[in-house]
């Protein structure tokens, strides 16, 4: 690549130094203080994300008024969609602040403001960044793992042949960001349904040769309150996951699954 | 776990937010799908026989009352009426009331095609449920009774759609209900692990879509055959089928 297509024609440079993007974000000191808006205004670069919007505003933590304040609380860690950490309301739509690009949020409208908000059904532990323990409590209650601690050594694996494999690789892609929760309507205080992440983390292990031991018990455990019954297949998950993982699909399969073993625990237990 | 998450609070304290799965706990699990599946049979089995007993309007209110005669023929039929009909349906309407309740729908920030139906699914419910209540009411415990009165159902259903409020409320009700019945057909599928592939869930979709739509236009077709094609139907179509229902005993007290 030369240096000559680095090159920004002179017009379109005084164009772009002057533009600024305008940012709402919500922010709320701690998980019980008063929510407040806060608005600022970021010199405008090509390709930007919302992390380095943040970033931006950790470097100069100034608000539109010329009020100083404090860098803003996210997660974050990877900044490339892998980690699932920086999830967030943007716009009002659960995503991920790593791969919404800005220039794709303002469209043809460069004076649009962004807003930032914590994702809606998470307590809020500062500002952006969100307490999503409950998706690690739903992965252990469905003992989301392949069991393989022992106090001798438990030799080589069963083989895993390459057609599993094949089907168990999309699920296994799930960055527990918790966006599928977050859009669910039926993820929420009343129901306090698992989401269609554990769901198919269950899927992904019962389909491991040797995750396949804790089968039934993964299935007993998605026929609890708040379990696999509790979806209303509105698909927003499928939507809404960054990493396309077939979630309806795996929501399906299980739902048959848990069935079937509830039927068989109904006659033999 | 990604989220830097604060340590666990004690377990004696509730946590913040939603609260994790209950493993293998409680007895909604039942409940939910006795309510899905109640859905299907006997309601749904059932929503098919009323739209195609009431399509015998179109062949007028002779055909239609010998209709309700042999319905009303039925051995253990008030047995029937309540095991398959009435229990069913009330468990189906008052649970999906309490799901209606505990969803928060969200459409107007993610409309998507999925979701829409999820919330066509709780209003097209919520307006059968309404409609079901005053149609059961007014057309079956109130006014003629028309399991000892066959002959007279065409007429009763003449007079009450002559109100043009109760044919729009009808008409309403009908679209809403076939629309709840064939959803609820597609989601009986997804959720029960029949149809878990994309395809043919979609595939799956049409299907219903053509059993709604026929349900559907077969019940707008059975009102404008009481209301349009047989004005001023007699008020018994079947008058010698009057006293051959009724017990001659009861009858005689009745009328001394």
């Amino acid at each position: 690549m030369g240096t000559a297509t680095l090159e920004v024609p002179v017009t379109q440079k005084t164009a772009t130094s002057a533009r600024r993007i305008k940012v709402e974000i919500r922010r709320q000191a701690s998980p019980d203080a008063k929510a407040t808006t806060e608005t600022f205004e970021i010199p405008y670069r090509p390709n930007m994300n919302i992390t380095s919007l943040l970033g931006e505003i950790a470097l100069n933590p100034v608000d539109v008024s010329g009020r100083e304040t404090t860098p803003v609380t996210y997660d974050s860690n990877c900044l490339e969609e892998i980690c699932g950490s920086c999830a967030m309301l943007i716009d009002g739509k659960a995503m991920m602040a790593c791969s919404a690009l800005v220039d794709r949020l303002l469209g043809d409208k460069p004076d649009k403001t962004i807003t930032l908000a914590p994702l809606s059904k998470f307590p809020v532990v500062r500002d952006l960044a969100v307490d999503r323990s409950v998706l690690f409590e739903n992965l252990k209650a469905v003992k989301a793992w392949v069991p393989i601690d022992g106090s001798y050594d438990l030799g080589a694996g069963p083989r895993q042949q390459p057609q599993i494999q094949e089907q168990r690789y999309p699920l296994s892609n799930c960055i527990s960001c918790t966006i599928c929760m977050e859009v669910c309507p039926q993820f929420n205080d009343a129901t306090g349904f698992v989401g269609a992440a554990t769901i198919a983390q269950a899927k992904l292990f019962n389909m491991d040769p040797a995750g396949s031991v804790l089968k039934e018990e993964r299935l007993r455990a998605l026929a609890g309150d708040g379990g696999i019954q509790e979806c209303g297949f509105a698909q927003n998950c499928v939507q809404a996951c960054p990493k396309q993982l077939p979630l309806t699909e795996a929501i399906s399969d299980m739902g048959r699954d848990v069935f079937v073993q509830q039927v068989k625990d109904f006659f033999t237990r | 776990m990604a989220a830097s998450a604060p340590p666990a609070p004690p377990s004696t304290t509730r946590r913040r937010g939603v609260q994790p799965l209950r493993a293998a706990e409680g007895h909604s699990y039942l409940w939910r799908r006795l309510h899905s599946l109640s859905g299907i049979v006997p309601i749904g089995a059932f929503l098919i026989e009323h739209i195609l007993s009431n399509f015998e309007t179109w062949n007028g209110p002779v055909a239609y009352g010998k209709q309700v005669l042999f319905l009303n023929s039925l051995p253990l039929v008030r047995i029937l009426e309540w095991v398959f009909i009435f229990i069913p349906l009330a468990f189906h309407a008052g649970y999906g009331v309490y799901i209606w309740l505990r969803g928060r729908s969200n459409v107007n920030v993610y409309p998507w095609a999925g979701n829409w139906g999820y919330y066509a699914q709780r209003i097209t419910g919520l307006i059968a449920f309404a409609y079901i209540i005053q149609h059961v009411w007014r057309q079956r415990f109130t006014g003629v009774d028309l399991p000892h009165n066959p002959g007279m159902a065409f007429h009763k259903v003449q007079v009450e759609l002559h109100n043009p409020w109760m044919l729009a409320i009808y008409v309403i009700a009908m679209i809403a209900t076939c629309w709840h019945f064939a959803y609820g057909i597609w989601l009986f599928a997804a959720k029960w692990g029949i149809t878990p592939g994309d395809r043919a869930r979609k595939r799956f979709g049409y299907i219903c879509a053509v059993v709604g739509t026929g349900l559907c236009i077969m019940g707008l077709a059975s009102i404008y055959a009481v209301v349009w094609k047989y004005p001023n139907a007699p008020v018994n179509a079947l008058p010698d089928q009057h006293s051959s229902l009724t017990l001659p005993a009861s009858t005689s007290l009745a009328t001394s």
